[in-house]
């Protein structure tokens, strides 16, 4: 079998994707593989009821970085960012708590509960701005291993070394302190208001198994702070069109540096000779010739299904093993009659053009987490509500609305397993919590599509219904995601890489590990 | 004030204390220790339980004392207990487990429940050896300043990076990715068999706030694990001589070189003028006068507490003030008729080590639940250990002494709640019906009980929120974060005065360890001036 093209990506995801957009770029005929219909992978916009669209797993963007915006020439290919304007929380009294896009009213807002967070919010802000700079220079970075003694691994190291000196010990300790302590921790050192330090942590236990109270969150609050529109930090935005509108405009990037896409085309394994990948043959029986192979699946499908682990180092195998996918989160799709109406903020206002958090307070959330924890979906769960149709009204039809609520937790490992009657009960539990904040909202359900983690494993693929393609726990952070010492986009068979979110850095719309990846293997074949 | 009698003054005569002043005395400085309580010893001394009972109720795990402490001061004594009688667990009434430190026997009685975890545990007690070794290298030092720019500085730090690199590379990457996880997954990784897995988690939320599915607990199991030989899972072998062995051992040291000791002296402040501290002042009145004070009580309370606010920075203050403590652990101990008897037990001599009654992870799990929500839970983690076989004179003749640890039960309680008699009562009852549950007729035996609750230990041995850590081992408070970021070499921002207990690196559990560390940095900073 010929090498018919130099660079198979499997895997139309948007790792894949921005992977696939840089190879060709730089003269490689590169092939894209997708198992399903459409591309994007956990990033697709689908009319799942006519005339409803939605963003179906991940929903909105933020941590695209911006190199691959420029380089890609993305917004000439569509690429198109409304932003998300506010954020309000429904209180339990009644009453609401919000942040808006103009930062005096937000500080108004807070003064209303407590004028000290509303000092403290300013001061925090500004730091966790600074340390989203500090940590920015490391998503850009081929991890090095610290355990290496090679020439490029020592001056990664040095690199690293002298950038954490360049913070100056202050944010230094800032960022240890992040890295290390659970998000309620972190923020009980800045703020008093319940409810404002719930809706922060919300955000550092997103995609993850752990709590609010759990070492380890703070992380992930500093991974979404790390959100970024047009060089302003903290934007969280909205895809014109939703999230596979961004897949499309990389697919139309790479189609347009040469790259070819394949729907429907699933690839069963890597072909593999001498150690060395030869191209991928496809669930149809086709083999197709490559003299490279990227891989943009989750570490287990990599390197335990794509190939035969017996031909990995076991301590490789191992690792892969005790890599954890624990996926914890799911998403209820609505299309809807009309708009849900509050009972904090009635009527059709301005905060509907935002999202609406479901934290009322940290006490919530962490009994939300107690019930994952012994196998059980929350009783009362975390949400994240946006109504995309408000923002582009092309997403439902005239007058009316499609509402995406992502759901934590609903752990993969669900007592007894995940059943039809169960997920409908998960819908269910999901919609009477809704409820208690916005009564109107089950007369209005037209439709209704629950997904659970196991839900998102059987359609995109990722295991364990993992969104990061694996926890973003320290212990898989950096130089040991997915495992330590192939931390670096390879794999021991030679010509077969990875690139998914599975590799540094990992997690969220933000093609970092594409991107990354391409450029180790043009390195590698310069 | 006239001039000063004392060149410092040491506060605490607990292990640090007195490995500071004995320090600072055999440099030639004019010492005083000075001490709230009547007796010395502080969280490992010896407290009379009922008439001719006696125990340590915070000496379940006698720690480690680094050896380099001991030939410097030349401790006698301090030879450790030749009982291999580790750790038992109750796998359910009757059914029980005892793990030697020996791997090959361990690994025997393990083969009963599971081949494939018998199978594993030599390999898993040789690496957790090597992962607290490393621990052991760097709590014999200054923490790593990560601030650094002088070359003189910086030599320290690359010397731990050629120790680190020592570990080889596989150990390395593994100490990395241990420090960071939860007990429960380190323990899911290597077993299956629930009661063993339990066992050894336990270590890592030894007075920890967090439970076992917590990140960082994996840290918290080698803390404690340091300097423990070969085949340990669970803390370090006791002392031949007694329970307050090294404590007896350092004020020994401390007389022998010159330290004046005064107890009963409880300090009201620390007296600082211009920047710099000028004595302390007791709460008679008593003024004492030192150009330098070295205190071993928790940094909170030493800076807090003690010293004006106008001599500290907001910021400073702000730090100290985020320390958490979140003491967690209750002490029941009991004075007994006659031994326990837990059926299935193979030979009495396991009561001696430590017997853990929690056979699931999700069982301690579920008890820190509790903690989160500032309640007390209604089952308890509880593990025991019977001090009277290894010496008997501990009680009188044929009776025992019984010291039971439960956790959790936080110091800070939900609503506003407060440790009053009931819920003390109520905890040693679930403490006594845990231990019933394991050792039928338990309760007939009980001559005399005692019951700590974490604001006992606050009120009766000075710890703050009742935390024998002085500080809890979570990663973001170790090392050059301990007790506070970029205060962790022992010095404050009072010239003059230093912190050496527990709250300090290296922290709780290493004997004398923070202390020494401490009056080295004094007597460093006295020889530059």
């Amino acid at each position: 079998m010929s090498a018919r093209y130099d660079a198979i990506v499997v895997g139309g995801g948007h790792n894949g994707l921005v992977a696939a957009a840089y190879l060709a770029r730089a003269g490689r005929k590169t092939l894209v593989l997708e198992r399903r219909p459409v591309l994007g992978g956990a990033a697709v916009t689908e009319e799942v009821f006519p005339g409803f669209k939605f963003s179906v797993f991940s929903y909105v963007v933020s941590l695209l970085r911006p190199e691959i915006i420029r380089d890609l020439e993305l917004p000439r290919h569509g690429l198109q960012i409304l932003p998300l304007e506010s954020t309000v929380t429904p209180l339990d009294n009644g009453d609401y708590l919000a942040s808006w896009a103009d930062p005096d009213e937000t500080r108004r807002e807070l003064c209303r509960h407590s004028p000290r967070d509303a000092d403290a919010a300013v001061v925090f802000g500004r730091l966790m701005h600074h340390m989203a700079m500090a940590v920015k220079p490391i998503l850009g970075m081929v991890p090095p291993d610290p355990a290496s003694l090679s020439p490029s691994d020592l001056a990664g190291l040095l690199k690293l070394g002298r950038h954490f000196r360049s913070l100056g010990p202050e944010r230094f300790h800032a960022l240890h302190k992040l890295m290390t302590m659970s998000s309620a921790d972190y923020l009980d050192e800045w703020f008093e208001f319940d409810p404002l330090k719930a809706t922060k942590s919300a955000s550092g236990i997103i995609g993850t198994f752990l709590g609010p109270r759990s070492p380890g969150s703070a992380y992930v609050l500093l991974h979404h702070y790390m959100g970024e529109i047009d060089g302003a930090f903290r934007a969280w935005g909205f895809h014109k069109g939703g999230t596979g509108a961004i897949s499309e405009a990389i697919a139309r990037a790479a189609r347009a540096h040469g790259a070819e896409t394949r729907t429907g085309a699933a690839v069963e394994r890597v072909l593999v000779r001498n150690g060395r990948a030869t191209g991928v043959a496809l669930a149809s029986g086709e083999e197709i010739g490559a003299s490279i192979v990227v891989s943009g699946l989750d570490p287990r499908l990599t390197f335990t299904r794509l190939v035969d682990p017996k031909d990995l180092p076991e301590a490789l195998v191992d690792g892969v093993r005790r890599y954890k996918f624990r996926g914890s989160s799911g998403k209820v799709n609505l299309a809807l009659a009309g708009l849900p109406d509050f009972t904090c903020l009635p009527g059709a206002g301005p905060h509907l053009r935002g999202a609406v958090s479901i934290s009322p307070s940290l006490e919530y959330l962490e009994r939300a987490y107690d019930d994952a924890k012994y196998g059980e979906f929350s009783r009362h769960p975390y949400m994240d509500i946006v109504l995309p149709s408000m923002i582009d009204p092309e997403m439902a039809p005239p007058g009316k609305h499609v509402m995406s609520v992502f759901v934590q937790y609903a752990p993969y490992h669900l007592n007894g397993g995940w059943t039809p009657t169960r997920r409908e009960a998960f819908g269910d539990a999901v919609v009477k919590t809704l409820a208690r904040y916005a009564p109107n909202i089950e007369s209005l359900i037209l439709h209704r599509q629950v997904l659970t983690p196991d839900d998102i494993e059987r359609i995109t693929g990722l295991s364990e219904g993992n969104i990061f393609q694996g926890e973003l726990a320290l212990q898989q952070l950096f130089f040991l995601r997915p495992v330590p010492e192939w931390a670096k986009y390879r794999t021991p068979i030679h010509g077969y890489w990875q690139c998914g979110a599975g590799t540094h850095p990992g997690g969220g719309i933000m093609g970092a590990s594409g991107r990354l990846a391409a450029l180790q293997i043009l390195r590698s074949a310069a | 004030m006239t001039s000063a009698a004392h060149d410092v003054v040491v506060i605490g005569a607990g292990a640090n204390g007195l490995v500071a002043a004995a320090r600072l005395g055999q440099a030639g400085l004019r010492t005083l220790l000075i001490e709230r309580e009547e007796g010395l010893g502080g969280q490992g001394r010896l407290v009379e339980l009922a008439p001719g009972f006696r125990a340590a109720p915070l000496g379940l795990d006698p720690g480690w004392a680094p050896a380099a402490i001991a030939r410097a001061l030349r401790l006698d004594g301090l030879e450790r207990h030749g009982a291999d009688t580790a750790l038992t667990v109750v796998v359910e009434p009757g059914l029980l487990l005892t793990l030697p430190r020996d791997a090959g026997k361990a690994s025997e009685a393990i083969r009963t429940y599971s081949p494939n975890d018998a199978g594993k545990w030599p390999a898993f007690t040789t690496l957790l050896s090597k992962l607290a070794g490393f621990l052991e290298v760097l709590y014999q030092t200054p923490a790593p300043d990560v601030s650094a720019s002088s070359p003189g500085d910086l030599l320290p730090m690359l010397g731990l990076l050629r120790k680190f690199r020592a570990l080889g590379r596989r150990d390395m990457i593994e100490f990395l990715r241990t420090l960071p996880l939860s007990v429960w997954e380190l323990l899911d990784d290597w077993f299956e068999h629930a009661p063993l897995k339990a066992a050894v988690a336990a270590g890592g939320v030894q007075d920890h706030r967090q439970g076992p599915r917590s990140g960082g607990t994996g840290f918290v199991l080698l803390h404690h694990l340091v300097g423990a030989p070969a085949g340990s899972v669970r803390g370090r072998p006791p002392w031949r001589a007694g329970p307050a062995a090294f404590t007896e051992a350092a004020a020994r040291a401390a007389k022998r070189l010159g330290v004046t000791v005064r107890t009963g002296a409880e300090v009201s402040r620390i007296d600082v003028r211009n920047d710099r501290v000028a004595g302390v002042v007791l709460k008679n009145g008593e003024e004492i006068a030192a150009g330098a004070v070295l205190s071993t009580a928790d940094p909170a309370t030493t800076l807090l507490d003690w010293v004006d606010p106008v001599w500290l920075d907001p910021e400073f203050l702000h730090a100290v003030g985020n320390i958490r403590h979140r003491g967690c652990t209750g002490v029941v101990t009991y004075a007994l008729e006659a031994l326990p008897e837990l059926p299935g037990l193979a030979s009495k001599e396991a009561l001696a080590g430590l017997v853990s009654l929690t056979p699931s992870l999700t069982s301690l799990e579920r008890a820190a639940d509790a903690a989160k929500y500032g309640r007390v839970s209604e089952s308890p983690h509880v593990e025991f250990t019977v001090p009277t076989l290894l010496w008997p004179d501990l009680a009188p003749a044929g009776k025992h002494v019984l010291v039971a640890r439960a956790q959790y039960a936080p110091y800070w309680l939900r609503d506003g709640a407060t440790w009053d008699a009931t819920r003390r009562d109520a905890l040693a009852g679930s403490v006594t019906a845990a231990i019933e549950a394991a050792a039928p007729c338990f309760q007939s035996r009980i001559a005399h009980r005692t019951t700590w609750s974490p604001l006992d230990l606050e009120e009766r041995y000075g710890l703050r929120e009742g935390a024998p850590s002085q500080g809890e081992l979570g990663l973001d408070q170790i090392l050059f974060m301990r007790p506070v970021p970029g205060w962790g070499r022992h010095a404050t921002p009072i010239s003059g005065l230093y912190l050496g207990g527990a709250g300090t690196h290296p922290g709780p559990g290493i004997l004398g360890g923070p202390g020494w560390l401490a009056a080295q940095r004094l007597l460093q900073d006295r020889g530059r001036r």
